[in-house]
């Protein structure tokens, strides 16, 4: 599952890009969609306008799994179970999610789930069938503070060892001091960094699209989800190089030798 | 001194407390105290507590229901409370007092030194929204995370980093300590005392303690 408590972070991009990119290494995939109410994991995956039945339909028995399960066209075995729209976290309860994991675990190499933000029904419901999870945060004060929150519940619900993604990072506000670093936000968390993913507005574009940027290799975010993408299967992956060239400024500076 | 609306549960130097609103429907009160206690449970299990309702008193029935509620979550109802006898604030200080003159030297002695008594050891970081009480020292191996709180009416020692909220002395004991490996605390309170972290954060790095001295919370090296 993909968890941030926070909103805004980043979780269904992160899910639609860590999901693709599973399928693209040729494992068979469901991505599920638990935010109901708010659902956009399909907006994202460009899948939208296929919905028929949803996640809700399969739990309260108006159809059958199969029935609701999208074939994404681009890659072979990739699928998406969409979240309702129309009703709300109460209409799916901790065990019929249970269930509902259980089946899709026969199914499927990878089933990731994204989690709404907030810490209660819908949060519940997502962690009830995960195995193991990813927390997203970016660095920023709040988003940390909350990611530390979930950490918390996460472990009180014996999803241990959870992993890392932080999101968005701008490595030249880092560079001067403005924002967080990535030991900075470990010493608070203290779990396992599964990645770093660079601020991008590619990841705009591709999320209006509907095409994950995992997909576009001239993306830089793109290619942080590709090398997470790598992690999750078990290679040993180095963190992507986000160091900046200096700007003009900072070259005059050090040939002039004032620095 | 964790709280809903209408019912607080309060560890005190002689046991816990269960604070019930005089003024709140007998419903309502158990629906409260029956989620509160499903929260934190874990943490009081086996303990006796004593109830205090103000001027309202409850028929045998009541109580008995009262009773078996408690039971349901491992806690034994051991007694009633007057007015006189519990924590009010506002009158504390003086109850406090009263109480100090009661008790006999020697014991007097190793309150005021807070060397000794009852200590809570806690074997793991606290993260944000996590909040321990206990009625005594608390000792924690690992980090106190900005959000997680500890409240302890002696001493309290983080063998990591503290950057949440720590309360010692919280019953009034202004010869408590907090101390940290790194002490960097949201908030730090010590009886009535309250202070922030000084903005530029990060203190000096080195383990520090922090104690009231002149009525004012002071900060310094081990």
């Amino acid at each position: 599952m993909v968890t941030s408590g926070k909103g805004g972070v980043g979780k269904t991009t992160t899910s639609a890009n860590l999901g693709t990119g599973l399928a693209s290494a040729g494992h068979k995939v469901i991505l599920v969609d638990t935010d109901i109410g708010l659902r956009n994991l399909d907006v994202v995956m460009g899948l939208e306008n296929r919905i028929v039945y949803d996640i809700v339909d399969v739990t309260s028995g108006n159809c059958r799994l199969k029935q609701a399960l999208i074939k994404d066209k681009r890659f072979e075995n990739l699928y998406l179970l969409p979240a309702a729209q129309t009703k709300d976290k109460t209409a799916v309860s901790p065990e019929q999610m249970r269930a509902l994991s259980a089946e899709l675990k026969e199914e499927f190499d990878f089933a990731v789930i994204d989690c709404p933000a907030g810490i209660e029904q819908g949060f519940r419901n997502a962690i009830a069938g995960a195995d193991r999870a990813v927390v997203v945060t970016t660095p920023e004060v709040s988003a940390v503070r909350d990611a530390d929150r979930i950490i918390g519940l996460l472990e009180a619900n014996e999803l241990r060892n959870p992993k890392l993604i932080i999101n968005r990072i701008r490595p030249q506000m880092v560079k001067r001091g403005d924002m967080m670093d990535i030991s900075d936000i470990l010493d608070i968390l203290a779990i396992e960094l599964l990645g770093v993913v660079p601020e991008d507005e590619s990841i705009v574009i591709s999320t209006n699209r509907g095409e994950p940027a995992v997909m576009d290799h001239s993306s830089k975010a793109g290619e942080a989800y590709r090398r997470i993408t790598r992690r999750i299967r078990g290679e040993e992956v180095p963190l992507m190089n986000l160091d900046v060239p200096d700007g003009l400024m900072d070259r005059l500076k050090r040939l002039i030798g004032i620095r | 001194m964790t709280r809903t609306e209408h019912v607080a549960l309060k560890g005190t130097r002689d046991g816990l407390v269960l604070y019930l609103d005089p003024a709140a429907d007998f419903k309502t009160l158990l629906g409260e105290l029956d989620q509160h206690l499903g929260e934190s449970a874990e943490f009081w299990r086996g303990a006796n507590v004593r109830c205090y309702a103000g001027g309202q008193a409850y028929s045998p029935e009541e109580q008995q229901v009262l009773t078996d509620l408690l039971k349901k979550h491992a806690l034994e109802l051991s007694g009633w409370l007057s007015e006189s006898e519990v924590y009010v604030p506002g009158k504390s200080q003086e109850s406090q007092e009263n109480r100090g003159a009661a008790i006999p030297e020697h014991e007097q002695r190793v309150d005021e030194s807070q060397s000794e008594g009852k200590a809570l050891f806690v074997n793991r970081t606290l993260r944000s929204g996590t909040s321990i009480q206990f009625d005594g020292h608390v000792i924690i191996m690992g980090d106190v995370n900005p959000g997680a709180e500890v409240i302890a009416t002696g001493n309290i020692v983080v063998m990591g980093a503290l950057r949440g909220v720590a309360h010692a002395g919280a019953m009034g004991e202004r010869k408590a300590i907090v101390s940290a490996l790194h002490l960097a605390p949201t908030q730090l309170r010590i009886a009535d005392l309250v202070t922030r972290a000084p903005k530029d954060e990060g203190g000096s790095g080195e383990p520090e303690v922090a104690r009231i001295k002149d009525n004012r919370l002071i900060v310094e090296g081990i």
